[in-house]
């Protein structure tokens, strides 16, 4: 390889392993997207629009962040789809048809989520099966679970006020605000005492400019995306919801020794389990909580679309597009590296490409041909980043 | 010579001739087979807490397989282990590290994606309270872990390490092995047995690694170190052992012997000069000798 390859090749490693550095990439192609789409269209960046586009990819948001977890450990769920449909027509069967009340059907369908993805990590981890294949397999006899659960006419409507509420309540302007001010408030209040503590314990720290100016950028975006979706239906529920369900993940998945031991596994399987890691359970714990988020995520579905239906779950599209969102976030395929917000921002990636495609009237064979490429070259660039030692 | 003299003499007085404590980790008569083949013949050697002892010898003489054994990753079919004299039972490397024996193997089983402080705690991470929580989803002390790790970098003086927030894998050769042998003395560990530490190094990062074994003999850990390199065994071993078809062809004190004494050992197992069987007096407290009583006067196998 030549030298200034090498060399950009491994500026391109110390990005990634810097935190705020992995983020840069999927923000800049979504930076470049709605550019694009915010010239070219000018519907695409209306309040309405915004807001749509933040519905359409919040299913696709919450397989993504799901499907992240094991992707951390250097597996991968092909059954999230499978899983999610499964326990929305659960959810749909319970409520519409028996009429159990909506928290109860939402706890069963959590529960059915988390015990199939455990019963697959379970054969992952001590049958040895790879989890391609076992997924795969998940993939198939869920989706036949699915059609079972909904019964003969593939399809059940969901009326219940609760459970549509999740999606279709708009908090009042006055609450959005105070919820951003609040959230900013408090990012900044955790952020700032880190570093003070920091700084009385001798550690590497940030000097406060940059801190402050992190702050900033961070509280202008909010305070855009306030503003934006006030200017239609007000902040959307369901983002404040999902926003405290991401966050808890990420706090999982990064503060605690179950996150860690995530990170650690994805690295070097090996070396974790010499270092008294118990990979095995850590495995089959990963897949379970696989099989929670992605239920949530059949939830959301089955109260954004009012219906269950095989096709909306079942299929490949929303499999692949949650992948896809994982992967074009930033998290790599090859585990070890990665955050929960990367699928957030890679799955509105997904959404804003297909949403601005749709206004442009592109057809669907050209919005396959564009996430194809945009896939592409996310996977690439986790090739080439993935840090074999630069100075080797 | 004095040394040999010393040998015959009280334990004390052996300890002191050979310029360290009583043996801290006395190997006996470790034997083991794989199906026909005789990988270790009756192994006898001694490790003494402030001392690096070297153990070298031709591939295929077995070092590997002593190492495993020390680390728990293998089992011998005969022999014993003592630490301060009390039999250890050593089935794991749980076990190992249970009773103060950390191993850094050449692959160093390091985690390339995590940054320093997390590979120094890999496994053992400190938590804080919230206990009403499974310790798996405990809040990491981070800021704690990472001032103790920055102690551990410092105590062993890699100065080029600045940071404990460096993914291992961005690190050089050198650095990579100063983390693992740091992750090795964290963890209250007596015995260090290190496994080729320079093997894939330049000259500037085994001079650091080096340096770094000379400072965990100041800290008064006992180490084994494994290496084909003769020179680097000559400028940091205080004995070196040789190892020879399975079996101590002898023992020599490094300022007492040269480069060649150990090559023809290596190559003939010619015995070493050095005091050894004061050593073993001290670990057969028990009067149960397993093994040759004097490995060092042993004679060479037969070839």
């Amino acid at each position: 390889m030549n030298a200034r390859m090498h060399k950009f090749q491994s500026r391109l490693q110390r990005m990634r392993a810097d935190d705020l550095g992995q983020f840069v990439p999927v923000l800049a192609s979504l930076f470049v997207i709605w550019a694009w789409f915010g010239v070219t269209e000018p519907a695409f960046l209306t309040a309405r629009n915004v807001h749509f586009l933040l519905m359409q990819s919040a299913v696709v948001a919450t397989l993504a962040v799901g499907v992240t977890i094991v992707l951390l450990i250097g597996d991968i769920d092909l059954s999230i789809a499978a899983v999610s449909g499964v326990g929305a027509a659960l959810l749909a069967v319970l409520v519409t048809n028996l009429g159990v009340p909506a928290p109860l059907a939402i706890f069963a369908a959590l529960a059915a989520g988390a015990l199939l993805g455990f019963a697959q990590g379970a054969v992952i981890a001590f049958v040895g099966i790879p989890s391609f294949v076992v997924t795969l397999a998940g993939l198939l006899g869920f989706q036949g679970l699915m059609l079972k659960i909904l019964g003969i006419h593939g399809a059940l409507n969901m009326r219940d006020p609760m459970i549509r509420g999740l999606t279709t309540t708009g908090i009042p302007d006055w609450l959005g605000w105070l919820c951003a001010v609040l959230l900013v408030a408090f990012a900044a209040a955790v952020l700032l005492r880190l570093n003070r503590q920091r700084r009385a314990r001798g550690l590497e720290r940030m000097d406060n400019g940059p801190l402050l100016w992190r702050i900033g950028i961070f509280a202008a975006l909010v305070s855009a995306a306030t503003a934006t979706l006030n200017a239609y239906r007000g902040v959307p529920l369901l983002m404040l919801i999902l926003g405290g369900v991401i966050a808890l993940l990420w706090w999982v998945t990064t503060a605690t020794p179950f996150g860690r031991y995530l990170f650690a596994i994805g690295g070097n399987a090996e070396s974790a389990r010499r270092a008294g890691i118990p990979v095995r359970r850590i495995r089959v714990a990963a897949f379970a909580l696989v099989g929670l988020v992605v239920a949530f995520g059949g939830i959301i579905g089955a109260s954004r679309y009012a219906s269950v239906s095989f096709n909306a779950f079942a299929g490949g599209p929303l499999l692949l597009e949650a992948i896809g969102a994982a992967v074009i976030g930033g998290t790599s395929l090859f585990g070890g590296r990665g955050s929960v917000w990367n699928a957030v921002l890679g799955a509105l990636v997904i959404g804003s490409l297909g949403n601005g495609l749709d206004l442009s009237g592109a057809g669907a064979a050209d919005k396959l041909m564009v996430s194809g490429v945009i896939l592409l070259l996310a996977v690439a660039f986790d090739a080439v980043t993935r840090g074999r030692n630069p100075q080797h | 010579m004095s040394e040999n003299a010393a040998g015959v003499a009280a334990d004390s007085a052996a300890a002191a001739a050979s310029g360290g404590d009583a043996p801290h980790l006395c190997i006996r008569g470790i034997t083991k087979n794989f199906g026909a083949v005789q990988a270790l013949r009756g192994v006898d050697l001694e490790a003494r807490r402030g001392e690096v002892t070297g153990l070298v010898g031709d591939n295929g003489a077995g070092k590997s397989t002593l190492m495993k054994i020390i680390a728990g990753v293998e089992r011998a079919d005969a022999g014993r282990l003592l630490l301060d004299g009390a039999e250890l039972a050593i089935h794991s490397s749980q076990a190992a590290a249970a009773a103060g024996i950390q191993t850094v193997f050449q692959d160093l089983a390091l985690c390339e994606n995590l940054d320093v402080t997390a590979n120094l705690f890999l496994g053992g991470e400190t938590t804080a309270g919230w206990r009403w929580l499974p310790r798996l989803l405990r809040p990491l002390r981070g800021m704690a872990m990472e001032q103790d790790a920055r102690q551990a970098v410092t105590k062993l003086q890699v100065h080029t390490l600045t940071s404990v927030r460096a993914k291992v894998g961005l690190l050089s050769g050198g650095q990579r092995q100063a983390v693992a042998i740091a992750r090795a003395i964290r963890a209250e560990s007596t015995v260090v047995l290190l496994d080729e530490p320079t093997a894939a190094l330049g000259v500037a990062q085994t001079a650091q690694v080096l340096d770094i074994v000379r400072s965990l003999r100041r800290n008064r850990h006992a180490v084994i170190y494994v290496s084909h390199n003769l020179r680097d065994v000559f400028s940091v071993c205080d004995r070196i052992a040789v190892l020879r078809h399975g079996a101590v062809a002898g023992v020599w004190q490094t300022r007492a012997t040269g480069p060649d004494e150990i090559v023809a050992a290596m190559a003939h197992g010619d015995g070493g000069d050095d005091g050894d069987g004061a050593g073993d007096g001290a670990c057969n407290g028990d009067g149960d000798g397993a093994g040759p009583a004097n490995p060092a006067n042993a004679s060479p196998p037969i070839s």
